[in-house]
């Protein structure tokens, strides 16, 4: 068996060496022949009597235990190379057909003949696929131009790379993230440091070479390095780890000899300091500096491992701060090490314990009323999903959150996109706050093409139980409306004493329902068909569509400015009527405003005070349910 | 006729050795364009020529598309800051001499070969699908097969069909990852042709070797946008390591629960080892880190050999420290003649390196710690 293959191995071979050369190499001979006893498939196109003879010539020479020819059938695995396969097949006494076997050969070269014609450029905008010896010209041309490119100093005693050496070490310190260092054993002093370190600690090279590793070593773990770099004296009691049984082998080897001796490992874990990068900003205060205060110092965890190397001082040059006096037969050792950064190690800030952030889910409607609360709110908020459900998201955001929230939600309404929000905080059950992050996105029905819900992803960024106050809270809930971050305008609570009469009603769920009120109207106008109104806090849509639009518009907005509401006192008979005075014009002036601007925001085509007008109408309107001047005593209002 | 049929005969075998001829030499010359020394250059056959041409042309692709960006910027995942490498790219020295270029070149190729060999590993470059673009040449030392007979083969071919699930979700790469410099770190079994001795055999007797595989993917923003997985593979275990003071060592049986452990961990956790017999590790240590505790447990019980992440475990009487294990199974000895010490039972060895000082020593994370400062 084995003479066939070797006989196979010493025929195919296509320049005709002699078997011998195949030991010459420098790798382990084993592997060597593998590669050399593929027939030549690619001319397979002669009848299986001629091959066979061919294949018998040869030398016996290639005996030894070319079994490496002979392909794993142990293995579980199917190898595929066409190579080992072959041999394999052709062992078992063609249990295949050869046609077969030859098949393979061939879709296998042709294969990558394909793979090769992809790669190489020449070949790409060929349309129609090229003859296998046309591909392998253009290979070659191709490889020619390559190395022209490359540095071209190819000396005969140059070792050939594959890759040019820089390239290399670039590669290599990527893909370990690590630097490259040599530090002398008895004071720690930095020998040389690769480049990489740059990279990685932010220093340069020249800063760290002389300086003394130890600078540089978080002072907890010094001792830890000073052992590892240390003689033996003050550690008697040598562990070592047998690599192949993995048990501890306590080795009370004599002191100092083999601790320090060429090729013994060490493998530890340091802090180390890395500097803080210096962005080019005027401000000085963001320039750091290396002279920062230790307790400041950002420090991350490396793992170093490496060996000790010693050289005779009479071959080094020693910088002169070791006496001339020095025995000469004593050495100079260092660690030549490796440090490498962990990837899933953050540097720690003190305390800080780096927790995954909680999730949870919840749903609303278009008005912004929950419809789904995953269980996992119940821990963050306080409330049981039940008691979110129906009730308006608006009511538990933070007053200040208002407006940008709002605008977020008219967002959302109109894009498929995912929306983020800001950080904004939360009410809870028992009146403090937490900070949340969400992403919203809305989910339209395929069918009605109309937005179902919205979903919201929403993160905890932090719990703050300081918020608010209860009495706060208690005097909100005293005031007789659900709740009081209502509007987004103090001064308008201040005008229609939303807090103390009990019969201005401004529900904070009402921006909700007016930023889906508009997308709905908008939407209507846009199509022909009219769908019903959702909302039970809807005006009679045909009265005054556009205003409605335009105000609720500015309704998150409002908070933003500054806005001047004219006749600002606290009696509320006077902004009432002024805002009905004002409203009624407004109206008019909007029934000639284009559609378009409607739906975009509207606060910068009205005037402050239009705009405040605008928004006391639309959230009197809203509640009413009539367009007309109504006498807020008698107004019954749902809960 | 038959004349006519032999003469038509004789002509196509000839046409046909020639086209063969020609081609043969077309094989001839590609190989000698590969950069490869001439003897090895010589013994490569036909699909290994066309495997290592693909190889040399795709890492042309990948580093060219490196060398279009001149400054590196280098998102560091590590140390949770942005650095720039100010770095000038060194990729293309123009104006500079034949000698000084020679010289980088030399320093560069020491600095690499040293650096390798300290890590005990090689490099390996993989593209999305699998395929071993590139392994340095000392993957021999630690595989037992060349770079040549390797390189341009799919790593599919040669690694344990259960570990394939958790190479393919190392491959992919999202779009986030992208511009964030993806990291990797997973350990996968791969077929080794290397004796106990150190000898290089062959395939048949070929071994499962356990891989620690670090490193992260890569993606070049050129016409020709490649995206490849730069990995350095270190075998398992490492060798002979000195061990510091602030290392110590345990046993446990398989399901993880102590069933020795060393002095040192007195000094380092509080514990003494009377008090650990018989416990699990994963009641020491910080809940959150469950996760990384279970991944290492599973590696340990498939692959035999384990590089856990950074963890936490909890010290006697409040707080915690930083750890990281590295472990492997060691079968189980029988006493025999040649060995007749007591039996060893199938076992996880670790070696647990402590990383931090103990934080937050007042902090109680578990009922242990609680019962452990009050009740003394």
């Amino acid at each position: 068996m084995s003479d066939r293959n070797a006989a196979a191995g010493g025929g195919d071979r296509a320049r005709g060496e002699p078997a011998e050369d195949v030991l010459v190499e420098e790798n382990h001979s084993g592997s060597v022949s593998l590669p050399s006893l593929m027939t030549p498939s690619s001319a397979a196109c002669m009848s299986l009597s001629m091959e066979m003879p061919r294949k018998r010539k040869g030398s016996l020479d290639n005996q030894d235990t070319k079994s490496s020819s002979i392909p794993d059938a142990d293995m579980e695995d199917d190898q595929n190379r066409s190579d080992g396969e072959d041999q394999n097949v052709k062992i078992k006494c063609f249990r295949e057909p050869h046609s077969q076997i030859e098949k393979r050969r061939r879709d296998k070269m042709n294969n990558l003949i394909d793979e090769l014609s992809a790669m190489i450029p020449t070949c790409n905008p060929m349309s129609r696929k090229l003859d296998k010896l046309t591909v392998l010209r253009m290979a070659v041309q191709h490889l020619k131009s390559l190395k022209g490119s490359a540095s071209s100093f190819s000396e005969a005693n140059y070792k050939p790379s594959f890759l040019p050496n820089e390239e290399l070490k670039h590669l290599v310190l990527k893909a370990a993230d690590g630097f490259l260092f040599v530090v002398g054993c008895d004071r720690g002093k930095i020998v040389f440091v690769s480049e990489s370190i740059t990279k990685i600690l932010n220093y340069s090279r020249a800063e760290l070479i002389g300086q003394s590793l130890f600078d540089y070593i978080h002072p907890k773990d010094m001792g830890k390095v000073k052992e590892q770099l240390s003689a033996s004296e003050l550690y008697p009691r040598e562990r070592l780890i047998d690599a192949k049984t993995g048990l501890q082998v306590q080795a009370d080897l004599p002191v100092g000899a083999e601790r320090l001796c060429s090729g013994a490992r060490r493998s530890f874990f340091c802090r180390m300091k890395y500097n803080k990068i210096s962005i080019k900003v005027e401000e000085k205060e963001f320039q750091a500096s290396t002279s920062k205060k230790k307790e400041s110092q950002r420090y991350c965890t490396v793992h170093c491992t490496g060996y000790m190397r010693s050289w005779p001082t009479s071959h080094l040059e020693v910088d002169g701060d070791g006496e001339p006096d020095k025995q000469d037969s004593s050495y100079y050792s260092c660690l030549v090490a490796v440090g490498r950064i962990h990837s899933h190690s953050t540097p720690q800030v003190n305390g800080e314990v780096r927790v995954k952030p909680i999730e949870f889910i919840t749903r609303f409607a278009m008005d912004g009323k929950f419809t789904f609360v995953d269980q996992r709110a119940t821990t963050i908020l306080g409330y049981l999903p039940q008691e979110l459900l129906g009730t308006s998201c608006y009511e538990y955001f933070h007053q200040d959150d208002l407006p940008h929230l709002a605008d977020r939600h008219r967002k959302v309404l109109r894009s498929k996109d995912k929306i983020e929000t800001d950080c904004y905080k939360f009410r809870t059950k028992f009146g403090s706050f937490v900070t949340l992050q969400s992403q919203w996105f809305s989910f339209v029905n395929p069918w009605t093409k109309e937005v179902e819900y919205i979903v919201s992803t929403n993160t905890v960024i932090s719990y703050d139980p300081s918020q608010t106050s209860r009495s706060e809270v208690k005097s909100e809930l005293s005031s007789n409306s659900k709740t009081s971050e209502d509007d987004c305008n103090k001064s308008l609570q201040v005008i229609l004493g939303i807090s103390t009469t009990p019969g201005a009603m401004i529900y904070a769920g009402s921006i909700g329902t007016q930023i889906a009120n508009e997308l709905l109207d908008f939407n209507r106008m846009n199509s022909s068909s009219s769908s019903g109104s959702i909302s039970p806090f809807s005006l009679p849509q045909d009265k005054c569509p556009q205003t409605h639009n335009q105000i609720s518009n500015n309704v998150p907005n409002g908070g933003a400015t500054d806005m001047e509401i004219p006749g600002k006192s606290s009696s509320e008979d006077e902004p009432q009527g002024a805002a009905f005075s004002g409203g009624e014009s407004l109206m008019v002036e909007n029934s000639q405003l284009d559609l378009d601007s409607v739906v975009g925001p509207g606060l910068s085509s009205l005037s402050n005070d239009e705009a405040a007008m605008a928004v006391i109408m639309s959230l009197l309107e809203t509640d009413t349910n009539l367009g007309e001047a109504v006498d807020f005593e008698e107004m019954h209002w749902s809960s | 006729m038959t004349a006519n049929k032999e003469k038509r005969r004789v002509i196509s075998r000839d046409a046909a050795r020639r086209r063969r001829q020609v081609e043969s030499e077309v094989f001839v010359d590609l190989s000698r364009l590969l950069p490869f020394q001439q003897s090895v250059q010589d013994h490569l056959d036909k699909p290994s020529v066309i495997r290592l041409t693909l190889s040399y042309i795709r890492m042309h692709t990948l580093l060219k598309g490196k060398t279009g960006i001149k400054v590196e910027a280098s998102h560091a995942v590590k140390c949770g800051q942005v650095m720039e490498s100010g770095q000038e790219w060194r990729g293309c020295d123009r104006g500079r001499d034949d000698e000084e270029k020679k010289t980088d070149n030399v320093e560069a190729s020491e600095e690499t070969n040293m650096f390798l060999r300290i890590l005990e590993g090689f490099l390996m470059v993989l593209s999305t699908e699998g395929d071993m673009i590139y392994l340095s040449d000392n993957v021999s030392k630690y595989m037992g097969l060349t770079q040549t007979e390797l390189m341009g083969h799919n790593i599919f071919e040669y690694t344990h069909p259960c570990d394939h699930e958790e190479i393919r979700n190392n491959l992919r790469l999202t779009a986030e990852e992208v511009w964030c410099g993806a990291k990797r770190d997973f350990i996968m079994r791969i077929k080794g042709a290397l004796t106990h001795r150190g000898r290089s055999s062959n395939l048949k007797s070929a071994t499962w070797k356990v891989l620690h595989c670090q490193g992260r993917a890569k993606v070049c923003v050129a016409p020709s946008s490649v995206s490849c997985l730069l990995l350095t593979c270190q075998p398992l275990p490492l060798s002979h390591t000195l061990l510091s003071t602030h290392t110590f060592t345990s046993q446990h049986s398989m399901d993880m629960r102590f069933t020795y452990c060393d002095q040192r961990m007195t000094l380092l956790l509080g514990y003494s080892t009377e008090e650990l017999l018989g416990r699990s590790i994963y009641d020491l240590c910080h809940i959150l880190d469950t996760n990384c505790l279970t991944k290492n447990h599973l590696n340990l019980c498939f692959k035999s050999q384990s590089v856990s992440g950074q963890y936490r475990m909890l010290v006697r009487g409040g707080g915690y420290v930083w750890v990281e294990s590295h472990s492997a199974v060691i079968p189980s000895v029988r006493p025999s003649k040649s060995r007749p010490g007591a039996h060893q039972p199938l076992c996880i060895l670790c070696v647990t390196y402590v990383l931090s000082g103990v934080e937050e020593p007042s902090l109680q994370l578990s009922l242990d710690q609680a019962v452990h400062r009050y009740l003394r």
